[in-house]
């Protein structure tokens, strides 16, 4: 099919990479920021603005509140399609639980509850969850969107495509290609060494987008190949389903054996029965912790089997010194508060299994590492970003003389991808801060400003890249520069004015949370001047020099480092 | 601080490895005269051995690699950028080899 192997591979990238690159974009982008999701949360929910707090105690805190906990409306109407009529007034609770991490200032809270009326699931069952200040025991309102872990996190994996998990796939797929892209780009590369410094901002466009593609490519070519990799072995139960197919009734008998092994009952005995102090389990686990030379906070506990003989209290610790996702669980007897089970050391596969998930879901207590992820995430962006750029900048030419528009087009949709995704994000702020605290599902009017914002960005980039088709270069990345300062400005301006918390104030009170988000979102708005000036002088010049095909400058990766 | 000096060994690894190359070493002097390429590469690897050894003090055994590894990333980023923008900044770090070599 091509006379070479180096051909094959640029065939491959190119087109797998245009195609993919604009998924790719999205999930390089928001993982970028999930890597911030608790700081923006604070920053979108000013109730939240207070430090990261322990566990509280369970026996005085938060046994009274998980006794008041209810199912979530939602999810009863949902309950009551599936049983075809009225749920039962009484909804047991199985089980509850709470979490948190070293950067959380609230604690979620989330229970079970059994529908006992479901003919066809006799285990059939609603959620119930709330975040409260741990400080007081006060239940945080739920009617606010948590932009950052709620939207923009689940965005980053499954592209807020629910149906079918269709999002997941997509992700999944693209992540696939992406370590093809990388294998392949190194191929069609070949002086990976000679030029791993080289980045040539004043040769000719094509070349310093390509200069930098490769940089941003090459030089964070172990992140990027780890966390495609990693991403995909976290969601290997979504893409290969073996438990719920093939090996169906191994994966059912392995959970009964783990079950009966640890001693933890499957099933409550139906008698009922008190439970011991938990205070003085979390103390027992955090000295058995502190025994196997790790000691640490309480991140995650649960009781199961509440109000029963067989229930069982689980206390996990927060991994936060160490990569590696595991939660060393210690599991007691609920009635007595003897240790039943304590989770042994992992296995080699599971050990690396935990290390590649834990590397990429980072609950560990590093700035310095979390920042550097950014970075990582942020290459990604500009590597796929000038990839765009040079595919266009490439065809731009041919396709005028030719008079077809593909380079327009693809132009249009980097123009979306890149920019117009950043004025979304930058929307959904501006709403967070704009609309009314009382407003009815202020959280999906949050999304609808995300959503929209993006639609508009997409018909503005499809009508002002029409001079591409004269080989010009597109006004959109300009207009779009633009706007991106104006509303990252607009975001800081409405922090203060509609919180109080002016840079000065948070940076006085060391909280950096608040303070880490509006310096960078001003930073990103003076990054998007320069980029915008830079681009209309080039514009001009290149208007000037259209006719005879001259434009060489370094002003598009400039556009595309802005845009990441 | 012993991140930081991690972090800034592992750029100064990467700048003279990058100055013992040609193109790279005219970036900075403006001459082609001869480089003490070995020497460069010599001590651009020891600096970046030094900043591994800098992250596993600093870090627990399985965090210090993954902040070495994107040490490097930034580092050599920042180095190319350096090289592209304000190539002359990076003159410091030449007579010092020198000096040393």
């Amino acid at each position: 099919m091509f006379p070479s192997f180096r051909l094959s591979m640029t065939w491959l990238h190119t087109w797998f990479g245009l195609v993919m690159g604009f998924v790719l974009m999205v999930a390089f982008f928001f993982g970028a920021l999930s890597v911030f999701d608790r700081e923006i949360d604070r920053w979108a929910v000013p109730e939240t603005r207070f430090e990261p707090q322990p566990m509280p105690s369970y026996d005085k805190l938060l046994a009274p509140i998980f006794a008041g906990m209810k199912p979530r409306e939602e999810e009863l109407r949902l309950a009551e399609q599936r049983v075809g009529g009225p749920l039962p007034a009484q909804k047991p609770v199985m089980n509850w639980g709470a979490y948190t991490t070293h950067r959380d200032p609230v604690l979620l809270m989330f229970a079970e509850f059994g529908i006992t009326n479901n003919p066809n699931d006799p285990d059939d069952h609603v959620h119930g969850w709330f975040q409260i200040d741990p400080r007081s025991g006060k239940i945080i309102p739920d009617d606010r969107l948590n932009i950052g872990r709620d939207f923009f996190y689940p965005m980053h994996y499954s592209l807020h495509l629910e149906w079918m998990e269709l999002g997941y796939w997509i992700v999944g797929f693209a992540a696939l290609v992406m370590l093809a892209a990388l294998v392949s780009g190194i191929v069609m590369h070949r002086r990976i060494f000679r030029e791993l410094f080289t980045f040539r901002p004043n040769k000719q466009a094509g070349r310093s987008t390509l200069d930098l593609h490769n940089l941003t490519g090459v030089v964070a070519l172990p992140f990027h190949f780890v966390f495609a990799l990693s991403g995909l072995v976290i969601f290997a139960g979504i893409y290969f389903p073996i438990e719920e197919t093939i090996f169906k009734p191994h994966a059912e008998a392995q959970g009964m054996a783990d079950a009966r092994a640890r001693g933890l009952a499957f099933k409550p005995a139906g008698v009922p029965a008190g439970l011991a102090s938990v205070d003085a389990m979390v103390e027992e686990a955090r000295r058995r912790w502190a025994q196997r030379g790790m000691p640490g906070e309480v991140g995650m506990l649960t009781v199961n089997h509440i109000g029963d003989r067989n229930s069982y209290v689980s206390i996990y610790r927060a991994g936060s010194d160490r990569v590696t996702l595991v939660g060393q669980g210690v599991h007691f007897e609920g009635p007595t508060g003897r240790v039943i089970f304590e989770d042994p050391p992992p296995s080699a596969v599971q050990g690396v299994n935990d290390f590649l998930t834990g590397l990429h879901l980072q609950h560990f207590r590093h700035w310095l590492l979390r920042w550097f992820y950014v970075l990582g995430g942020l290459a990604g962006c500009a590597c796929i970003a000038t990839g765009f750029i040079f595919f266009v900048e490439k065809r731009k030419r041919q396709h005028a003389a030719l008079g077809t528009g593909g380079a327009r087009w693809v132009d249009a949709m980097a123009v979306t991808t890149v920019t117009g995704m950043l004025i979304a994000t930058l929307a959904i702020l501006v709403a967070n801060r704009l609309l009314p605290v009382e407003l009815a599902h202020r959280g999906e009017w949050e999304k609808g400003a995300f959503w929209g914002a993006w639609i508009l960005a997409c018909a503005h980039a499809c009508w002002r890249t029409a001079p591409v088709r004269q080989a010009k270069l597109a006004p959109a990345w300009a207009e779009h520069c633009w706007a991106i300062a104006g509303l990252g400005i607009a975001a800081v301006l409405l922090n203060w004015i509609t919180t109080g918390d002016h840079l000065v104030a948070t940076i006085s009170r060391g909280y950096w949370p608040v303070a880490g988000m509006d310096l960078f979102l001003l930073a990103a708005a003076a990054l998007a001047v320069v980029a915008a000036r830079k681009l209309r002088r080039h514009g001009s010049e290149a208007g000037a020099a259209a006719v005879e095909g001259t434009d060489g400058d370094p002003v598009v990766p400039q556009a595309a480092r802005v845009a990441s | 601080m012993i991140l930081f000096l991690a972090v800034a060994t592992g750029f100064l690894g990467l700048a003279w490895l990058a100055l013992a190359m040609d193109v790279h070493w005219l970036q900075v002097t403006g001459t082609q005269s001869r480089r003490p390429a070995i020497a460069l590469r010599f001590l651009g690897a020891a600096a970046l051995a030094a900043s591994l050894v800098l992250c596993f003090i600093a870090d627990h055994v399985s965090m210090a690699p993954l902040v070495w590894v994107m040490a490097i990333a930034g580092g050599a980023l920042l180095v190319a950028f350096t090289m592209a923008w304000k190539p002359r900044l990076l003159r410091p770090l030449i007579p010092r080899i020198r000096a040393r070599d």
